[in-house]
């Protein structure tokens, strides 16, 4: 292993890494969850609530869309 | 190592294990359900037929990145032919063409108050561009470099912050105004490829070549979970429109679903017939489609509660880099390495 550090220093920073994750996993475990069905029941509900009001979902009508190719003139 | 040391690493190495352990416990007593088994009794949405509207022509070399304006009718795309092209998808007119010192641009971002544009890439920067500036001209306002790899995303919070995701593994918060690094974000251990911020600007997840996405807290700089299950490097990566889930894809060809509440997978998006890697994607306004573009040049519409395809945007020819859904929700924009853009509703 050549990069200039001392064998010491990897192993502090070897040691420093694992504290780290450690403490990381350590919040990670410690936070509180919700239930599957509760959290699948709140993404279902919103899904539903807004669902009316999604363009690309429900569709709306041509003149509505401001993306719709002008009519071509015509020169008279 | 010591002997000391090897004992203090070994006890570590343990402790990591036992936690690990316990967060996927505690994860499985969560499951009373699936999302694929509280959906059960709700019908497919209907085929969804999307039609190209507009092809925005201009760039001449592949497209990397595109983002929205929060007017949802300018946008503005990055291409490695050295060019930042902010367009009016309506109209289809160059409002501006940047030209940038490095050509070699990945991303590029649009803030929310319209004033600014931001790039970067493989020269390890963000430019910020005064698209308001006195005299009419778009020049670079900051140059934010501390990142010792590939700007990979950048998203702003404001005309004062942004943050930036990097192939030195680390997501940064900037101080546009003085230049500086607000807040470093590390944990990550492999290239971070893809971020997204909250609906609430409070949290950012940020997706990355270790095969994980991690939900960060901006203010408190921590990171606060971390989901697995993919197979390979998260190329991309949005929110669910109410803030409480993500949605990650991977060149695995999968995209999944967590929920931040549940704090776990709830639902794969896959398919035996899809075998290349995802590149980019986007929600619908009300999160019931999934818009996530591929390797193979398509885009493939999920309804994301039943985890099935319900329509394909067929038009590219070539890999779809990026894609967005406008905030008012009427249009999907492509990008690809075809060159071209398409507006599609």
């Amino acid at each position: 292993m050549d990069n200039g550090m001392s064998s010491k220093t990897h192993n502090a920073n070897s040691i420093l890494l694992a504290r780290r994750t450690v403490l990381q996993l350590r919040t990670e475990a410690s936070r509180e969850r919700m239930k599957v069905s509760k959290a699948s029941a709140d993404l279902m509900n919103y899904c539903t609530e807004h669902a009316m009001a999604d363009p690309l979902l429900v569709g709306f009508p041509t003149s509505d869309n401001p993306f719709k190719d002008k009519k071509p003139c015509t020169i008279l | 190592m010591t002997t000391i040391a090897m004992g203090e690493m070994e006890q570590l190495r343990k402790e990591a294990d036992n936690l690990k352990d316990q967060i996927t416990a505690a994860r499985k007593a969560m499951q009373d359900t699936t999302l694929q088994e509280a959906a059960a009794s709700i019908n497919v949405v209907g085929r969804v037929q999307l039609k190209t509207r507009k092809t925005l022509r201009g760039h001449l070399a592949k497209i990397y990145a595109m983002h929205w304006s929060t007017d949802s009718k300018l946008c503005v795309s990055a291409s490695q032919d050295g060019k930042l092209i902010v367009w009016d998808s309506i109209t289809t007119n160059k409002v501006n063409a940047i030209p940038l010192k490095s050509s070699w641009v990945m991303t590029c971002a649009y803030a929310p108050s319209g004033n600014l544009v931001a790039c970067g890439g493989l020269d390890n920067m963000c430019s910020i561009y005064n698209l308001k500036g006195k005299d009419g001209n778009v020049k670079v306002m900051r140059e934010l470099a501390a990142h010792t790899g590939y700007l990979s995303c950048c998203r702003f919070l404001s005309d004062s912050e942004i943050i930036t995701s990097s192939g030195d593994c680390t997501c940064v918060l900037w101080d546009i105004e003085t230049g500086t690094q607000k807040t470093i974000f590390a944990g990550h251990q492999g290239d971070c490829m893809s971020l997204a911020v909250s609906p609430d600007f409070k949290f950012f997840i940020s997706g990355a070549c270790d095969f994980t996405a991690k939900l960060w807290d901006i203010r408190e700089g921590t990171c606060r979970q971390t989901f697995g299950g993919h197979e390979s490097d998260i190329n991309a990566i949005g929110f669910f429109p109410n803030g409480n889930a993500v949605i990650t894809g991977s060149d695995d060809a999968s995209c999944k679903l967590y929920d931040l509440r549940a704090d776990q997978e709830l639902i794969t998006y896959q398919d035996s017939s899809i075998m290349c890697g995802v590149t980019s994607l986007a929600p619908s306004l009300s999160g019931r489609l999934l818009l996530a573009g591929y390797d193979d040049f398509n885009v493939n519409i999920w309804d994301t509660l039943k985890a099935e395809r319900v329509g394909v945007l067929a038009g590219h020819d070539n890999r779809v880099s990026c894609i967005g859904v406008s905030s008012d929700g009427m249009a999907c924009c492509t990008g690809s390495w075809d060159s071209f853009l398409k507006i599609w509703n």
